[in-house]
């Protein structure tokens, strides 16, 4: 029977349970036993996802003591020898992985998109140089096999149901002081547009159009989300930045306009269904990837589109008055 | 204060080329940069010596010779030092190696803060930072979109990180590892004329396995513990897109293609 280690990072209990998947793709849902490590203190759901759930005895140790957390998987492995384990790719848990790694004497993988057995090998697949190539790799040496994996790109659909046995893991002697969070501001409550079934993106040639974006985006119900271009110019939060130093997406539709297609941003969107591009340059990249191309001035599109989406409405509006 | 700053020059990632015949990424023609957030890292330090002149900024590099040029112009932009960690034993390594090879450096020298960018263009792992720290045992932030204060009589950073759901800020004991992601504002400053040519060799070192005194068997590909079996060009297919024009009639085509595939609502 293997053993999988999943450390659940305590702002991303959901994604990190759902790494889960890895474990049934390389295993089988009976052919290992699954231990979560939730020194953060929240578990969500993993008390009926694991078979072992282990929590901090003397109170939580927050996702960015990475240092402490990183002895505390390394004790753990010490006593139950983990074959893998599994560390999403969060903020804390893109500190801790390599950390763990380095004190394991472990091969890391970062950023794994897909997973499979070659005899004893556990291959992990994970994309490179921004997304152009895809790697192949596997660890070698005695330690475990560990990997970063990047949230929702694993789905865990079927859950096997389990009651977990809980342990209580004493770190205080694995406290190294260092890091203190000295003051945390919530952003504003916003979707993630992970989530988002249509995207409405915005790039270096769409600057000053992002209120005709959102425009768009309400009337397809999707979201606005934008490159790193226009997240570095100011006008979109990094948390709707798609891409390689972005998110991830995977919606049905994507709307990119004034986006030219860098091979870090067209990372963020190979799992798109399908891709509209508005562009003023017919040989930009994200042309290749784009089921129609349009070639033209953005705004124009978008306001002539706008304009045609919402004429209907507005005649039924002017009807009832 | 002393702030040592790790730095990679990797290549463009938009001028890569895949030859499908050959299998194999063309790297050739692609002109090295030098890693953005690498660069916004040395940036925000070049802005605290304005501030405090005082402030020694010695750059720190693991790559082959031909990077040399990069740090040399580094010099040229105000860092004090640079330093070419560089063998031909290195070739291959992957960040387990890369990081021990730092750290064995860093761990010969004096700093109060260590200072990177979070990720590379290239690999972009990210996992080099926190290796390093955890190889010298030291505090570490990565993704920092500001900081605070950096006060080496208190031994304390103060580091600002713009995370999914919360801005933080940490305060961390020095010395300690700062990654930071890229900011556009924060750019290296262009280099003066008549610093244009100026001679920097004295400033500037390269150091092998010979100074390094490494196991050999640690090294390189030899020494890495994750090994790439394959790689491959990303099976993404090119498409064939129809082509419109952003004209009424271009519009109109993609509001009915929108209306077909059931993205407009009744």
């Amino acid at each position: 029977m293997k053993r999988m280690l999943v450390y659940i990072d305590e702002e991303a209990v959901d994604d990190s349970i759902k790494l889960l998947e890895v474990g049934r793709l390389l295993y089988g849902d009976q052919g290992f036993r699954s231990y979560a490590l939730a020194a953060g203190g929240r578990i969500g759901e993993a008390g009926s996802r694991f078979d072992c759930v282990f929590r901090a005895s003397h109170g939580p140790v927050p996702n960015y003591d990475s240092a402490t957390l990183a002895r505390c998987i390394e004790t753990l492995h010490q006593t139950y020898g983990f074959d893998a384990i599994v560390v999403p790719g969060t903020h804390g848990g893109r500190m801790i992985a390599p950390r763990a790694a380095m004190r394991l004497r472990a091969g890391l993988v970062a950023d794994v998109t897909g997973v499979g057995l070659n005899g004893d090998d556990v291959l992990m697949v994970r994309p490179a140089f921004s997304g152009r190539m895809l790697a192949t790799i596997v660890c070698r040496g005695g330690g475990p096999v560990m990997m970063s994996v990047r949230p929702k790109v694993f789905t865990y659909l079927e859950p096997a149901l389990k009651t977990a046995e809980f342990v209580e893991v004493d770190v205080r002697d694995a406290r190294l002081p260092g890091v203190r969070l000295i003051e945390r501001r919530e952003q504003a409550e916003a979707r993630d547009i992970r989530e988002s079934k249509v995207l409405v993106a915005g790039g270096g040639g769409a600057i000053h159009d992002f209120h005709l974006l959102e425009r768009l985006a309400k009337a397809l119900s999707g979201m606005v989300a934008a490159s790193r271009k226009a997240v570095d110019l100011d006008r979109a939060p990094r948390t709707i930045q798609v891409g390689q130093s972005g998110k991830i997406v995977r919606p049905r539709l994507y709307i990119a306009v004034g986006i030219s297609g860098s091979a870090p941003h067209v990372a963020g969107i190979r799992n798109a269904e399908y891709v509209i591009s508005v562009n003023q340059d017919r040989h930009a990249p994200i042309c290749s990837l784009s089921d129609i191309a349009v070639e033209g001035d953005g705004r124009a599109f978008l306001e002539g589109l706008l304009e045609r989406i919402e004429a209907p409405r507005t005649k039924i509006h002017g009807g009832r008055e | 204060m002393r702030i040592l700053c790790l730095l990679k020059p990797v290549p463009d990632v938009d001028q890569l080329r895949y030859d499908r015949e050959r299998n194999i990424l063309v790297r050739e023609q692609a002109r090295l940069l030098l890693n953005p957030e690498d660069a916004t890292a040395a940036a925000t330090a070049l802005g605290l010596k304005r501030v405090a002149p005082e402030t020694y900024i010695e750059a720190v590099s693991m790559a082959p010779r031909g990077a040399m040029p990069h740090l040399e112009d580094l010099v040229r932009r105000g860092i004090d030092r640079a330093t070419l960690l560089s063998d031909p034993r290195h070739a291959g390594s992957d960040t387990w190696v890369t990081s021990r090879v730092l750290a064995r450096y860093l761990s010969t020298q004096d700093y109060d803060c260590v200072f990177c960018g979070t990720h590379t263009l290239d690999g972009g792992t990210g996992q080099v930072p926190a290796q390093v720290a955890e190889v010298l045992g030291l505090p570490l932030m990565v993704g920092v979109s500001t900081l605070v204060e950096l006060d080496p009589r208190a031994r304390q950073a103060v580091v600002e990180v713009e995370g999914e759901a919360a801005l933080m800020r940490f305060s961390l004991e020095l010395p300690a590892v700062l990654g930071f992601q890229y900011n556009a504002e924060h750019k290296l400053p262009h280099i003066r004329y008549a610093d244009l040519t100026r001679d920097v060799s004295e400033r500037v070192a390269v150091l092998g396995n010979r100074e390094l005194r490494m196991d050999e068997a640690e090294l390189g590909l030899r020494g890495s513990l994750t090994q790439v079996r394959r790689i491959e060009a990303d099976a993404l297919e090119a498409k064939d897109p129809l082509r419109l024009r952003g004209d009424r009639e271009g519009i109109d085509q993609v509001y009915h293609w929108l209306e077909q595939k059931g993205f407009l609502q009744p």
